[in-house]
Formats: structure tokens, C-alpha cells, sequence
């Protein structure tokens, strides 16, 4: 990267240094991509172990740690502007504003529920009821999956 | 202002020596404005178009207002009897007239909402002067995507298209919010205007992009941060919510058209799912979008305020960093439209008590404007005039928003004309004056022509009239329970609601009237006869530097910056600019 | 204020790269365009990922709403499938970012090489989708009212319909996103055939290699969120 300046009355002006490139060799390329196969191949696994609630988080770190690894190196934010990072992340706050407010509302309205004697179809549906005696055979697809969970 | 006096005059002498053409008359033919990449030309395709949409919108809230005049739904049916077939009339029949009346009613207060929010307030400011002044101000010959920014208006106009086949496939009913589960049932046009406010997102999106960047990396040298008009760090900031809200209005909009067409039930209590996660959904971008619609008009008072009183801003760091934290706390107050929808009691305290947060950097820029007046040299242009206009009408329309932000002061005014009030307060009495009033105050560097000043004058004061006439009442009866989106109403409103319609037909006509001068200063005949000066007002930002109105490329060479946009000249006892 | 009356060229500070073909005139230097168009990229990559958190967060709720109802109706996608697709779209992810190392270090039949690569994983991508849609219409595992799994012989207790909403909605908008980037991946390669790119200018491919990446990393969440996670 050539070191770009511009002067004016004698000092430097901010932020005129418009680019970072940085070129990564093959092999580093090659390494995130053994380690992204391996954690596909790690998150595929567990999934056929019962993990309970724990099977979402632990899902969700694989995932993030194979997001974090196409990030840094195949989007090059590792060695990108800064500003690059800093959207990239708040983007995600953003996300999970929007999250936690929605998923925190309707969550906590049973209260008000109880009380005014409302209530959701959804509540209903909870309980699932028994399944018919039709035999539920093979579908074909998804014949390794287990029937309980 | 560094450079000696006579480094300026020489290029004041050079500027009048060898005038360029202007943008405007610097390519010609109808293709050479359609396909145009100039950012100033699309600025003024904008302003044409969200005026024209202003129109519109204001001929729907004329006809409601005018049935508002009396307690029963008369004007309505007789409206539609008298209509031919052809434009959605009866053609004579009253029966059937008086049948669709209230049908009609709700499609008009629908159309008036949807495209004063969709097509007017949203993309007006930005979009016109927003285009057109950014680059000028940071000293840039374009925004950074000149060719993003012609498929952004394409877009704007394609969304437009839609909302106006809605309006002859039937209309539209649900009010702009298009709250389910009546949106994905009623028998109207949901679907165009679902895909209509889908693509106008895209429009908003483009835009907003375009310009972040244009402020990141086509900033003039010098041209530092805590340099730029104020004007340029409200847009910014508008941009950063254009940005991070639309795709998430994009992708409401989207389920709710599945919803509508496959009946998926996400937001279906009969299909298990939840309408209220359709508001949630819908107002995580329509409240950042309302500051969508008031942030440019803050920069525009901003400039106002500071050029028209002569005086360097008041705290301009606290009004350019407030802007920025408005767009940021903007993102956790929307469930304070939920109050009373079913949202739970926890969250709504949450809420509640976040909204008020939105009111700290508010307070901030109006103190820091009324400081900017106070010993200021303060000239009465018709700009200024707006800018007092909205200090006056803002601070209702804020304080207002403050009394239902409260939960339970809410829970009675919810859904009544107060929010009407309130509302229109701060978009009518904030955006769109502050929207005339830069309209007029950079009229003159956008079209090389100048208005009848006491012709201004006298439409600003109607305007102010007939804007609070029309709404100060609905503050009362609101509070006295007059709900909104009633066609009828029981008689003890109707000499509030009588004069509320006079004061939209006083608005009304104010209205005329600066769009009929405005647009009388365009004929031939009224072009001056000497080229305007550079600097209509002595403002000290880069817009005023290049030639009025501005070449093609901006400016004639690579303007630097060494100073901030407020250190003004000062004036002399005659009135007239002083360059130093 | 001041202006200097220089020629356009004076405007490039000293250091700067000469301009390249597709300069355009009112950047003042190559780096200042290239920034832009990154950091415009961006931006844009944050309103992908807003857009796509709605479909995220109404898989959620689904879920939380009705946690057997997924737990029993995720069974029912093939997992063989989304992890090919997996494996399939990262694999084009190596490739795409291989393309625009090719275009940093000019070697333009590698550009290519690579660019065809990529789509053609994509392809490959949206023949699995396809596959498992097909299997998803024959089951009547639809979306909403259309949902007639049990007519199949599938019961799955609660409100399928919905998981199968959020499914198609899901998947369907992330195949868009494929098939868009087949489109701009196609336009990139032609530009390479045609010699465009070198390493003063590359900016189109590293913006589609960004974009691709971005497709890329939502399948990541995807996959083990819909047919995965029990």
C-alpha cells in the first residue's frame, strides 16, 4: 500500500488514506477452509447426540465460530479499515436490540394474560395431543432421524 | 476566512469574468434530465415529485376534512353520488353512496397517510435537498454513486407507480400502519401497496447508503468532521436509520404479502401465530422512520437559524453529536406504540421509560438554536421565518410526544386525536416547514430565481394560521375523547371540528400560494436580468461559494476548507454583505 | 474557502495510484474510489443482514411459541442435504476468495478459473435446493394453508404449518440471494474475460466476493438452526 498524504497549510489531512489491501496467501485460505469443514462436520455430529437445551447453544457457538472465521479471513475484516469492523458489529447490536426487545415482550405477556383471562391459541396447542394410530412410516428423507428427541 | 482580500477579489473578478453554463442549462432535452447522474438535477426530479405526491396527499386530507365539517356523514355520499363510475363514484345512486361512505372515508385519512409518510416526508428532504446540497456542502463535484442515486429515484418512482395503481385497484383501508390480522383480510388493493412501500424501502435504502458514503469518503480537503454544516451531520444520521431500519420494514412488508397470498399464519391468532409480532416487526423501523422524517429538518433549522441571525452556532458539537444519538436511541423506544395492543405490562414500563431518553438530545438541539438567537443579528428573511415557526410548532409537537410517551396518560389519549395532533405537529410543523423554509432559503442558489419576498411573507403567516387553527383544537378533542379514523362524530365536537376545517382550507391555500409563486419565478419572463449573486444570504458553508446556480461540476476547482461553516462575515449598517 | 484553478490532475495528492480505466471523474483518486465502493458494500451487507434478522427472529418465536411443534417438524428435513449444501457453499466461499486473490496479484486466468468455480457450487447448491423442495411439495409440507403433510401420512403435532413457513421463507429468500449472486458472479466473469481486472482494479470482485461471503455466512446460522438444532 503506498502512503498517501495530503498537506494542506502544512499539515496532514485525516483520513485521506482510502484502501488497505492486504493479499493472503493460499495457504492461509486453505487452513480456515480445513477448519470450517471441520467444524460443518463437528455440528453435524452432535446433532445426532442428545444434548437437551444445551444442543441450541452449543449449535450456535459452532456457528458462530465458522461466521467468524469466513469473516476475518475470507471477507478480510482481520486486516480491513476499521470502520469496516466497527459497521459490521454494530449491525449485529442492532440485530440483537431487535431481538432481545421482541423476544422480552413476548415472552413476559402471560402476566397479563392470567389476569384479563385472555389467551392464545397457541396455549392450546402446547399440550400436543395423541397421535392418531396411523403408523407414521418412513418418509424417505430423513429416515436416520431419531423419533424421540 | 484565511486568504487575504485580494486572493478573493481576484477570484471574484475571475468567477464574473468567464461564467460557465449552469447544471440546468448545461445539457438539454427531456433524456438529459430523465437519465441524468448530476446529483442536483435529481435533486430537483425529487423535489418536483414529493411536491407533486404533497399534492395529492393534501387533496385527500381536504376531502376528510371538509366531511368533518358535520357530525353525520353527509359530504362523503354526496361526494360519491355525484361522481361518475369511472372515478370511483356511484354515478347517482345514493343508496349505494351512502353504503360505501365510511369505506371511503377510512381509504381517504389511508391514502393521505400512506403517501405523506411513504411518498412525501420520507424521501422529501433527502431526497431533494439532501441531493442536491450534500455534495456542495462537503465540497464534492457528485455523491459517491451518481448512478446508484438515478436507480434510487427510478425506484422512488416505481414505488410510486404502485401506490397509485393502488389507488385505482380499490384503494386501500388499514391506515398506513398496515396492522394484520385486518391487512391480511380485507378486500382492498393490500398487495400493490405492500409491494409499493417495499420498493419505496429500496428507494430510502440507496439513498441512505449513498450518502453515508458520500460523507465517509467525498469530503473536501480540510473538510474535517467538526467542519461540516450541520445540515450534512443531520443527513448523516438520517442515513444511519435509513440504513439499519428499512430491511426490516422490507422484510415485514414481505411476510405480510405471503401471509396475505400463501395464508402462512405467522401473524394469524386463528393459524396460531401473533399480530402482535407484526407490530413489533413494523414499528422496530416505522419509529426510527419517524426520525427519518424529522432529522433533515432539524439540519435544515440548524443552517437557518445560524445563517438568518448572523451568529456562529450555539454548541455545535451538541447539536451534530445529538443528531447521532437521536438516530441511535431512536432503535429502542418503538414498543410506545404498543401500549395498549396486548404488549406486556413489563415491556411497555421498559419502554415507556427509554422513550423519555429520545427527549435529552431533542432538548439539547432546541436549546442550543434559541441560544443561537439570543444576541444574535436576526433578519427576518421568509426562511427565518419558517425557522421560528418550527421552534414554535416543534416544541408543541415534542412536549406533546412526551405526555404519551407516559404509559398511563397514554392509555387515554391513545388512539385519539391528541396523537393526531401531535403528530402532525412534528411532521407538519416540523419537517415540512422546516422543508419550505430550506426550500426557500437555498431557492435561489437551486434555480438562479428569486420569489416575491412580500408574497412569502404573507403565505408563511397563513400557513402558521391555518396549521395551528387546524390542529391546536384536536389537542382538546382528543384529550375530551374524540377518537381518530371517525367519519361521524356526536355533535358536541363539531365547533371544534368546524374550525379545525377551516384552518386545513386556510393551510390549504397557503400552501397554493408558495408553490403558485414559487412557480411563477420560474417563467421566462420573471428570469433576472443580471445573474443572481453567488451567496443569496451570506452564508458561509461551500454551497455559497461556487456560482448560483451551480455548474455542472460544482465547483471550478477542488475547494479546501480551513474553517467552519459558521464563522460568518459580519454586516454592515446598509445590510449588505461584507466579505470581511 | 478557496478554490485552486488547476487541471484535475493537480486535485491527486502525490503517492497516489495512476488512474485506471474505469476511473470515474468525481473521485480524486483511484484509492478514494475504491474505498467508497467498499465501504458502500459495507453498509449494503448490514441491510442484507437487518433484513434477513427478521426471518431469524421470527424463527425464534416459532420456536419459543412452539418448542415440540420444531423440535418434531425439523426432523423432517434432510439433514444429508443441508450438510452437502453446507459443505457445497463454503467450499465456494474458498473459491470466491481465492478469485479475488487471483485479482490482487493479476493473474487472470485464475480469476476465471476460479470465478466458474464458484458458480458453478452455486449450481450445484440450488440442484440440492431443488431436490428438497420437490420432496417437501410431494409431502405437502407446505407453508400455511397449503399444509397437507397428514394427507401424506405424516403427523406432526401442534402447528406445522408455521415451522414449514418460516422454512420456506428462509431458505427461499436465501435462495434468491443465490441465484442474484449466479447473476453478478456470471457479470464478473465476463469483465475478467474481458480483462478488466488487475491489481489497481479489482473493486467489482472483491464487492461480489464480499456479497458471496455474506450468502455464505447466513447459511452458516441456517443450517443448524432449521435442520440441525433439537
Amino acid at each position: 500500500m503506498t502512503e498517501t498524504k495530503l498537506h494542506l497549510h502544512g499539515k496532514p489531512v485525516e483520513g485521506f488514506v482510502e484502501l488497505h489491501e492486504h493479499i493472503s496467501p493460499v495457504s492461509t485460505y486453505m487452513k480456515v477452509f480445513g477448519a470450517l469443514l471441520v467444524l460443518t462436520a463437528l455440528t453435524y455430529a452432535v446433532s445426532y447426540m442428545s444434548l437437551g437445551p444445551a444442543s441450541l447453544p452449543v449449535a450456535m457457538i459452532v456457528a458462530v465460530a465458522k461466521a467468524s472465521l469466513v469473516c476475518m479471513f475470507f471477507m478480510h475484516l482481520k486486516y480491513d479499515e476499521r470502520y469496516h469492523v466497527f459497521i459490521f458489529l454494530s449491525t449485529l447490536i442492532f440485530v440483537g436490540i431487535f431481538f432481545t426487545f421482541t423476544i422480552f415482550d413476548l415472552s413476559s405477556r402471560t402476566k397479563l394474560q392470567e389476569v384479563q383471562g385472555t389467551f392464545f391459541l397457541k396455549d392450546f396447542d402446547r399440550e400436543p395431543e395423541a397421535p392418531p394410530p396411523m403408523p407414521v412410516e418412513a418418509h424417505g428423507e430423513g429416515e436416520a432421524a431419531p423419533a424421540e428427541h | 476566512m484565511a486568504d487575504d482580500k485580494s486572493k478573493h477579489d481576484a477570484e471574484h473578478a475571475e468567477g464574473h469574468g468567464k461564467r460557465e453554463p449552469s447544471y440546468l442549462v448545461a445539457q438539454r432535452g427531456l433524456k438529459s434530465w430523465l437519465f441524468t447522474i448530476d446529483h442536483k438535477r435529481l435533486g430537483l426530479m425529487y423535489l418536483g415529485s414529493t411536491l407533486l405526491f404533497f399534492f395529492v396527499g393534501g387533496v385527500a386530507a381536504i376531502l376528510f376534512r371538509t366531511e368533518l365539517l358535520t357530525p353525520a356523514g353527509d359530504f362523503i355520499p354526496w361526494l360519491l353520488s355525484h361522481l361518475p363510475t369511472a372515478l370511483g363514484g356511484t354515478g347517482g345512486d345514493v343508496e349505494a353512496a351512502v353504503a360505501q361512505s365510511a369505506t371511503t372515508y377510512n381509504k381517504l385519512f389511508t391514502v393521505h397517510g400512506a403517501v405523506m409518510v411513504f411518498l412525501v416526508i420520507i424521501p422529501a428532504v433527502p431526497g431533494s435537498l439532501g441531493n442536491f446540497l450534500l455534495p456542495l456542502m462537503l465540497g464534492a463535484k457528485d455523491v459517491a454513486f451518481p448512478r446508484l442515486n438515478l436507480l434510487s429515484f427510478w425506484v422512488y418512482t416505481l414505488g410510486a407507480c404502485f401506490f397509485l395503481y393502488t389507488l385505482f385497484a380499490g384503494g386501500l383501508d388499514t391506515g398506513w400502519t398496515f396492522y394484520t390480522p385486518y391487512s391480511s383480510t380485507t378486500g382492498t388493493a393490500v398487495v400493490s401497496a405492500l409491494f409499493g412501500a417495499f420498493i419505496l424501502g429500496f428507494s430510502s435504502i440507496l439513498t441512505g447508503l449513498n450518502f453515508m458514503v458520500t460523507i465517509h469518503k467525498m469530503r473536501a480537503p480540510g473538510m474535517t468532521w467538526n467542519r461540516m454544516p450541520l445540515f450534512c451531520w443531520s443527513i448523516y444520521a438520517t442515513a444511519v436509520i435509513q440504513v439499519l431500519a428499512t430491511p426490516v420494514l422490507a422484510i415485514t412488508l414481505l411476510l405480510l404479502v405471503v401471509e396475505r397470498t400463501l395464508n402462512i399464519g405467522i401473524f394469524d391468532p386463528a393459524m396460531g401465530g401473533d399480530p402482535v409480532l407484526f407490530q413489533h416487526f413494523f414499528w422496530f423501523y416505522s419509529h426510527p422512520a419517524v426520525y427519518i422524517m424529522i432529522l433533515p429538518g432539524f439540519g435544515i433549522i440548524s443552517e437557518l437559524v445560524a445563517v438568518h441571525s448572523r451568529k456562529h452556532i450555539f454548541g455545535y458539537k451538541a447539536i451534530a453529536l445529538s443528531s447521532v444519538a437521536i438516530a441511535i436511541i431512536s432503535f429502542i423506544v418503538w414498543g410506545h406504540h404498543m401500549f395498549v395492543s396486548g404488549q406486556s405490562e413489563l415491556a411497555a414500563i421498559v419502554f415507556s421509560f427509554l422513550t423519555f431518553a429520545v427527549a435529552v438530545p431533542t432538548a439539547i438541539k432546541v436549546f442550543s438554536w434559541v441560544a443561537t438567537l439570543y444576541k444574535g443579528s436576526i433578519q427576518f428573511n421568509t426562511p427565518m421565518l419558517y425557522a421560528l415557526m418550527f421552534l414554535f410548532t416543534f416544541s408543541i409537537g415534542g412536549l406533546t410526544g412526551v405526555f404519551l410517551g407516559t404509559l398511563s396518560v397514554d392509555v387515554h389519549l391513545h388512539d385519539t386525536y391528541f396523537v393526531v395532533a401531535h403528530f402532525h405537529y412534528v411532521m407538519m410543523g416540523g419537517t415540512i416547514i422546516a422543508f419550505i423554509g430550506g426550500l426557500h432559503h437555498w431557492w435561489p442558489k437551486m434555480t438562479g430565481r428569486t420569489y416575491s419576498v412580500w408574497q412569502s411573507k404573507w403565505a408563511a403567516l397563513l400557513v402558521f394560521i391555518g396549521f395551528n387553527m387546524t390542529f391546536f383544537n384536536q389537542f382538546v378533542l382528543g384529550q375530551q375523547g374524540m377518537p381518530r379514523r371517525y367519519y361521524t362524530y356526536v355533535p358536541q365536537f363539531q365547533q371544534q371540528h368546524m374550525m379545525s376545517t377551516i384552518g386545513s382550507y386556510i393551510l390549504f391555500l397557503g400552501l397554493l400560494w408558495i408553490a403558485i409563486y414559487l412557480l411563477a419565478s420560474l417563467r421566462r419572463s420573471a428570469a433576472p436580468k443580471e445573474p443572481l449573486p453567488d451567496n443569496t444570504w451570506g452564508g458561509a458553508s461551500l454551497e455559497w461559494s461556487t456560482q448560483t446556480p451551480p455548474i455542472e461540476h460544482n465547483f471550478h476547482g477542488q475547494p479546501r476548507v480551513d474553517t467552519d461553516p459558521y464563522n460568518f462575515p459580519q454586516i454592515d449598517r446598509t445590510g449588505e454583505v461584507d466579505h470581511h | 474557502m478557496s478554490t485552486d484553478h488547476e487541471s484535475p490532475k493537480a486535485h491527486r495528492p502525490e503517492g497516489a495510484h495512476e488512474p485506471h480505466a474505469f476511473f470515474a471523474h468525481h473521485f480524486n483518486t483511484p484509492d478514494q474510489q475504491a474505498g467508497a465502493a467498499k465501504l458502500g458494500m459495507w453498509v449494503f451487507l448490514s441491510t442484507e443482514i437487518l433484513m434477513f434478522s427478521g426471518l431469524f427472529l421470527a424463527y425464534f418465536i416459532v420456536r419459543m411459541f412452539y418448542p415440540d411443534m420444531v423440535l418434531a417438524a425439523h426432523e423432517h428435513l434432510n439433514k444429508t442435504a443441508g450438510g452437502i449444501n453446507t459443505v457445497v457453499l463454503i467450499t465456494s466461499s474458498v473459491t470466491m476468495a481465492l478469485a479475488v486473490r487471483a485479482a490482487q496479484v493479476g493473474n487472470t486466468p485464475a480469476i476465471k478459473r476460479n470465478l466458474l468455480l464458484t458458480i458453478m457450487f452455486a449450481g450445484v447448491f440450488m440442484v440440492v435446493k431443488y431436490f428438497e423442495y420437490t420432496a417437501k411439495f410431494e409431502h405437502g409440507m407446505l407453508p400455511g394453508k397449503y399444509y397437507t403433510a397428514f394427507e401424506h401420512g405424516y403427523y406432526i403435532p401442534g402447528n406445522p404449518h408455521i415451522f414449514f413457513a418460516v422454512y420456506f421463507c428462509m431458505t427461499g429468500l436465501h435462495g434468491i440471494h443465490v441465484l442474484v449472486g449466479i447473476g453478478v458472479l456470471t457479470w464478473v466473469y465476463i469483465r475478467a474475460s474481458k480483462g478488466h481486472f488487475g491489481p489497481n482494479y479489482y473493486t467489482p470482485v472483491e464487492n461480489v466476493g464480499l456479497y458471496w461471503h455474506l450468502v455464505d455466512l447466513i447459511w452458516i446460522f441456517l443450517f443448524p438452526l432449521l435442520y440441525l438444532v433439537r
